[in-house]
């Protein structure tokens, strides 16, 4: 029997389990560039705080990243080229998991400032980066999952190839 | 031949021009939204750009008014004239600054009394969030250069931290913090300087000079150029702070 002709109940899924995790990957960034991008100069101090580039060029990094994090969540919202979006998320968050590895590696005491500002720890705070990898990972694998599976419901994509 | 034959090779065909039109329609979109994502995230990032340059114009050397007595490019105040060079940067919101200042304080002032070690306070900003918006981590360190000024910052440094607001909460209003100046001693100049808000703009050129040295954290305590931590990086306890002096000391 053709497949195509009659789909399996996973394969009528896949479109509602994808759109779960578009709109699951939107709020994270959304999340994440919302509570940074108030105050522009911590979010620049929270980079500069992984030790990884000069001050000037951490302070640019975390002027664009919350700007750069809201645009991919909206994007991500509506589902406009749903692929490209999922692949820019999956670097963009590797990119995260290798600062955090990294950090850790080279015994910083620093708040990852994932989903805050960040910066150094506090005295007597302990960081959490397994904790803060094992949910990168878990953002991760949406990513995965919409790269692999694009289709969604709700989406600019399906309304302009005329998917009802 | 047959009619029948005919008549199914012009369904495929048809059938063919359909998926043709339908793969173009599906290549169109795919390149054009992808345009379109690409110039989306580009525009966010010259935003965020611009944002940034626009704010960094307000910490121009032109826009910041400098305490005349401040040490060290302008940006600290230095108390005691001891040999050994302790540089102290603190956050007026900062609980842990406030630790620091109970365990420690009473040593330090002591080294400065015996004129074993030059303190150089550099009021940081850096809590800023942590003030339901009303930036009480840069208003205090501006008041307290505006007591420097007026030749009262020890004084008022320490009625800050025994007056210091929770984490989390508004902080002390304007006035507060004129009244607290008045209790040291401090006039009419000073509450100028805190209601005009005359140098919360070199308060942040304090905050980035602070990070630029690579410090991400208050308090962060340098002895003679060097960070003084405990053990596992935290905030040093007297002994260790004493050690570093005399170390230092030679």
């Amino acid at each position: 029997m053709d497949l195509k002709q009659q789909p399996s109940r996973l394969a009528a899924a896949w479109p509602w389990i994808s759109t779960l995790a578009r709109l699951g990957l939107a709020a994270v960034f959304l999340t994440a560039g919302g509570l940074k991008v108030t105050d522009l100069a911590a979010s620049g101090r929270a980079v500069n705080a992984y030790d990884l580039m000069s001050y000037d060029t951490a302070k640019a990094v975390g002027a664009v990243q919350p700007f750069l994090e809201i645009a991919l969540g909206l994007l991500l919202l509506i589902g406009i080229a749903t692929r490209l979006s999922a692949a820019i998320s999956a670097v963009v968050l590797v990119i995260f998991i290798a600062g955090i590895v990294s950090a850790w590696a080279r015994g910083l005491r620093i708040d990852c400032g994932c989903f805050s500002k960040g910066g150094e720890l506090a005295g007597g705070r302990t960081a959490q980066y397994g904790l803060d990898i094992l949910r990168d990972v878990g953002f991760l694998a949406l990513a995965g999952l919409l790269l692999w599976k694009p289709r969604t419901r709700f989406s600019l994509d399906g309304f302009l190839l005329g998917e009802k | 031949m047959s009619k029948g034959d005919r008549g199914r090779d012009r369904t495929a065909a048809r059938r063919i021009v359909e998926q043709q039109k339908a793969d173009e329609r599906r290549r169109k979109v795919t390149i054009w939204t992808s345009v379109g994502v690409v110039a989306v995230l580009l525009i966010a990032g010259f935003a965020g750009w611009g944002v940034l340059a626009n704010q960094e114009k307000k910490t121009d050397a032109s826009q910041v008014t400098t305490p005349s007595v401040a040490v060290d490019d302008g940006t600290a105040f230095a108390v005691g004239t001891g040999p050994v060079t302790v540089d102290i940067y603190e956050d007026f919101m900062c609980p842990i600054c406030h630790e620091f200042e109970n365990q420690t304080g009473p040593t330090i002032a002591q080294l400065v009394t015996a004129k074993k070690v030059t303190v150089r306070y550099h009021p940081v900003a850096i809590l800023d969030r942590a003030s339901n918006g009303t930036q009480y981590s840069t208003r205090s360190a501006g008041a307290a250069a505006a007591a420097a000024v007026d030749g009262k910052f020890v004084e008022y440094h320490n009625v800050l931290f025994q007056n210091q607001p929770e984490e989390n909460s508004d902080g002390l209003d304007n006035a507060k913090l004129i009244e607290l100046g008045q209790s040291v001693g401090l006039g009419d100049s000073f509450a100028k300087a805190v209601t005009d808000k005359t140098y919360d703009t070199w308060v942040t050129k304090v905050t980035d000079t602070f990070s630029s040295r690579g410090y991400n954290g208050t308090p962060t305590i340098v002895v003679n150029g060097k960070q003084v931590t405990s053990a596992n990086g935290g905030l040093p306890t007297t002994e260790i702070f004493s050690q570093a002096v005399a170390a230092a000391a030679g």
